[in-house]
């Protein structure tokens, strides 16, 4: 159980809920809220946003595809234990 | 991505590099055989063919001295790292991000000289590199919170049976995987 109440999506600002859509985008999957991890980096959007951003261009198609790097991120999520 | 083929073939790669990698870091200098057996230097020269290298790779060196356990190593790290459903380029991406990630010295520097080795350029490096810190950070900040998995509904359940098997009778699958409506976090 996580250790803080997360928040609704509705209980975020406009701003941030705009973000939210743009998550359901990436991930291209209509979640009932948005992921948990999404609303954990929102709490604190000037850390958040830096952070979003380089993981979009990690993990955008380059030398790699997106496929091959949700693989990566997926061992390393992995190796780390981390069963979320 | 959906074919759990894939996926079962990632998880041994996973294996076979962290078996590798916990040899070579440790400090076992002193099992290295100074003079290899016939049977080893065999080994040896299939090893040396396969990374395309005059040197044999350290986490095999460290082994040497039982010829026969050498040889069933090496004959499950070849099969881990070469071609299958996913390339060996890929898994050496792999293989490279589960060393960064537990901090292996011989397995970042081995796996990185492997990704270059089979084309992988800098910009394809810094990728890699940059999904395994990113997702260094997301499970770090997951576990600290304690969050549940969330996202399991965003992949289709593979139902296709193990290799060379039969795929379970319906009423079978059912029991093993019930369908279950999303949950709101």
């Amino acid at each position: 159980m996580p250790t803080v109440r997360l928040r609704d999506a509705s209980e975020y600002p406009a701003p941030i809920q705009k973000l939210f859509e743009m998550a359901k985008a990436w991930f291209n999957y209509d979640f009932p809220q948005p992921p948990a991890m999404s609303r954990v980096m929102a709490w604190d959007p000037e850390l958040g946003g830096f952070h979003g951003r380089a993981m979009k261009r990690a993990m955008a198609p380059g030398e790699f595809t997106r496929a091959e790097k949700e693989m990566v991120a997926a061992v390393v999520s992995g190796v780390n234990a981390c069963a979320y | 991505m959906a074919d759990d083929a894939l996926w079962y073939e990632a998880a041994l790669l996973v294996g076979v590099t962290n078996a590798l990698n916990v040899v070579a870091d440790s400090p076992l200098d002193s099992l290295e055989p100074a003079s290899p057996s016939a049977e080893a230097q065999a080994v040896f020269g299939e090893i040396r063919a396969f990374y395309d290298r005059a040197d044999v790779p350290l986490a095999f060196r460290r082994v040497a001295a039982d010829p026969g356990y050498l040889a069933d190593l090496w004959g499950a790290a070849r099969r881990a790292f070469a071609d299958n459903r996913l390339t060996r380029r890929h898994k050496e991406a792999l293989a490279f991000a589960v060393s960064v990630t537990t901090r292996s010295a011989f397995g970042a520097a081995f796996h990185l000289a492997e990704m270059r080795r089979l084309g992988v350029g800098e910009r394809g490096v810094m990728e890699v590199l940059g999904v395994t810190q990113m997702f260094s950070s997301y499970t770090k900040i997951a576990d600290t919170l304690q969050l549940e998995p969330d996202m399991d509904g965003l992949a289709a359940v593979d139902r296709s049976p193990a290799p060379g098997g039969t795929a379970p009778k319906r009423e079978e699958r059912e029991r093993a995987a019930p369908t279950r409506p999303p949950e709101a976090p």
